[in-house]
């Protein structure tokens, strides 16, 4: 496949909420092995464009491309499907469940069939799971343990594990940072640099600037449902955190001129 | 590994443990205080037998309970299939090997009914089958109106909940003990151990961390000893069964269900996050129409296990039967909060408040201190939970 085409390409979406606009035509564009923070204030639309990429919304208007291919999300079983994943803000987790069991939650793997059963090769599970681990250098003492007797920075490594061991193409995390001591913080960035290290292609999105700092290659600044920067991440971190909160805050905008007759319209 | 290290890597199991300590403590007590009256073939056989359609109960309920909900129309519900079955029987002249399917079909589908008005119409399962509660009661009462109790002369049917298994009339080694039994005993131990060998086996050869050998030893002397003593004093009776034949078979295809199958996998995770569950693709609805609808079998399995027993089906079975599964269940572990509770153990819930009464029964003692005493043992089984999980978390 063509290297340039881009992994997700959304292209004018637009999302209302009975009077409530919640995006008004957002484009977006991932390029392979990149990493993209999407920043903005709350309801500035980050979620609500993510879960239309993740399939939990249908866009009013606008269109969706994988890999250069249109596509119709249906739901987000569909959206997992063409490897589109996601990794919820609550992690989506069943704590009373082992690690192993969460990372391959409605996906697991049967050895043989009887009848409707499908048994399951918990073995074949299990060093897959670890596998992952080992591949993320995520440190967990063992897959076995139930997920309730994790750390928060362990829960979130499961969740990531999870979203990808199943060939993904692109991994969308909601708030990977938030509720997290600053050890466990530093500990879920590696993870991110670990899986562009190799390959993945990466939407991380976050209120803390200095995580979307320190490991995003490009950033996308939302505010009241419309893109208004969309740049590189480069500089110091101090000149780049003003520069960003005055994009949040309405300030600036990068795309005034072209959202203004689309608001006439 | 030190003694402190061995227990708190099995802080997991002490739970489990403790059920089986107190589960043989009570039947020490027991014998004890009835001068082996109560340890004798004789009583454990009757024992097993009534506590044989409480077991089949606690064995759905166990898996109503782990994914959040409740089901009190289980006990009606039984009492009323078995009246069907004796009708059936009785007045239908329909033959035991249709009416068995017959009866166990309308469990299930009475089930999918309750699962209906809870997955679907999204009422409370506690209201739900509250009105099933009513509603069964209304139907016993209406099925027997005409005919009051009634008498069930199939041998066949009546075997299930009276009979035993036959025994070999060549092979007679050891006089007045039922050998077909015996066989089944060492066979069961001989299989037990070999599956937890095995298991330890290719645990250890994937590298993941085993119990210690010195606890794995004790718990395969135990439980063998424990299933010898209660095979030799089973096959100094009649032997084995048929309710008890039918309990261990359900336990173990529900416990081979709920461990080793996706389904059980997904029924246990809808019990520890259902929106978790549902995001990754499992569908919550259809793993309570299949809950729900197995509860309903399995209660069609308890109404024909009783109404065998007593040969006659009566305008008062089932009274209770709900809340003696829901006691169970407890007693054998399982959480209210949903997702936690382990078949085998629900089995040994519905032992332990089967002894309770046995035991308590011979020794004579009033109904009104066989409530109280059962209160305490299910408020202290859940205490002991309670405090043991919030230890290990």
């Amino acid at each position: 496949m063509d290297e340039a085409t881009p992994v997700v390409e959304m292209r004018n979406i637009k999302k209302n909420f009975a009077a409530v606009q919640a995006l008004r035509g957002v484009d977006l564009v991932l390029h392979h092995n990149e990493v993209l923070g999407l920043v903005g204030d709350n309801a500035a639309g980050k979620s609500t464009l993510m879960k239309v990429l993740s399939g939990a919304y249908i866009p009013d208007e606008g269109e969706i491309f994988i890999e250069g291919k249109k596509v119709h999300l249906t739901d987000p079983l569909h959206a997992r499907r063409i490897g589109i994943e996601m990794v919820y803000q609550d992690l989506a987790l069943a704590n009373n469940l082992d690690v192993t069991a969460n990372v391959f939650l409605g996906r697991e793997s049967v050895s043989n069939r009887i009848g409707p059963l499908g048994v399951m090769n918990t073995h074949s599970m299990e060093q897959e799971a670890q596998r992952l681990l080992d591949r993320l250098k995520i440190d967990i003492p063992s897959v076995r343990l139930l997920v309730e007797r994790l750390s928060g920075g362990q829960r979130q490594a499961v969740a990531i594990a999870r979203a990808t061991a199943f060939n993904s193409k692109v991994i969308i995390m909601d708030e990977p940072t938030a509720a997290l001591s600053v050890a466990a913080i530093s500990k879920v960035l590696d993870m991110v640099r670990e899986l562009k290290a190799q390959g993945a292609s990466i939407i991380i999105i976050s209120h803390r600037l200095e995580d979307v700092y320190s490991v995003s290659d490009r950033m996308i600044i939302l505010r009241q449902g419309r893109k208004v920067r969309d740049c590189p991440v480069a500089g110091d971190i101090d000149e780049f955190r003003e520069r960003v909160v005055a994009y949040i805050i309405g300030a600036r905008d990068d795309f005034a001129q072209q959202a203004s007759p689309a608001v006439a319209g | 590994m030190s003694l402190r290290e061995t227990l708190k890597a099995q802080q997991n199991n002490i739970r489990e443990y403790g059920m089986y300590i107190a589960f043989v403590a009570i039947v020490v007590i027991f014998s004890i205080a009835t001068h082996g009256k109560f340890i004798s073939s004789r009583n454990i056989g009757n024992l097993v037998n009534a506590t044989s359609y409480i077991a089949v109960l606690a064995v759905g309920m166990t898996l109503v309970i782990v994914i959040r909900h409740i089901d009190l129309s289980v006990g009606f519900l039984a009492g009323t299939l078995g009246a069907v079955a004796a009708i059936a029987l009785k007045y239908w002249h329909l033959s035991v090997f249709l009416t068995i399917p017959m009866i166990l079909v309308m469990g299930a589908i009475a089930g999918l009914l309750t699962a209906f008005l809870v997955a679907q119409m999204k009422i409370p399962a506690f209201v739900a089958t509250l009105a099933g509660w009513l509603g069964y009661h209304g139907l016993l009462q209406l099925v027997t109106a005409g005919t009051g109790t009634i008498i069930i002369a199939d041998t066949f049917y009546n075997a299930l909940g009276t009979g035993y298994i036959p025994d070999i009339k060549q092979i007679d080694i050891i006089p007045g003990i039922h050998e077909v039994t015996l066989i089944i005993g060492v066979l069961a131990i001989a299989f037990f151990i070999y599956g937890e060998i095995r298991s330890r086996r290719i645990t250890i050869t994937y590298h993941f961390e085993v119990q210690p050998i010195n606890l794995f030893v004790i718990k395969l002397v135990v439980i063998s000893a424990v299933i010898a003593g209660i095979t030799w004093i089973l096959a100094g009776y009649q032997g084995l069964s048929w309710a008890t034949v039918i309990v261990l078979l359900v336990v173990m295809l529900y416990t081979y269900i709920a461990t080793r199958t996706v389904t059980g996998r997904h029924i246990y995770a809808v019990g520890g996050n259902p929106e978790a569950a549902q995001l990754n693709g499992i569908s919550v609805k259809r793993v309570t129409f299949l809950v729900f609808g197995s509860m309903g079998f399995l209660s069609a399995l308890a109404g024909i296990l009783y109404s065998s027993w007593l040969r006659s089906a009566t305008t008062v079975a089932g009274t209770g039967w709900e809340l003696d599964a829901i006691a169970a269940a407890f007693v054998g572990g399982v959480s209210v909060a949903g997702g936690v509770g382990k078949i085998p153990t629900s089995l040994l819930g519905a032992l332990v408040m089967g002894s309770l009464t046995s035991g308590m029964n011979l020794l004579a003692w009033d109904n009104s201190i066989q409530y109280i005493v059962k209160a305490l043992v299910l408020t202290g089984a859940v205490i002991f939970d309670v405090a043991t999980r919030k230890k290990t978390s």
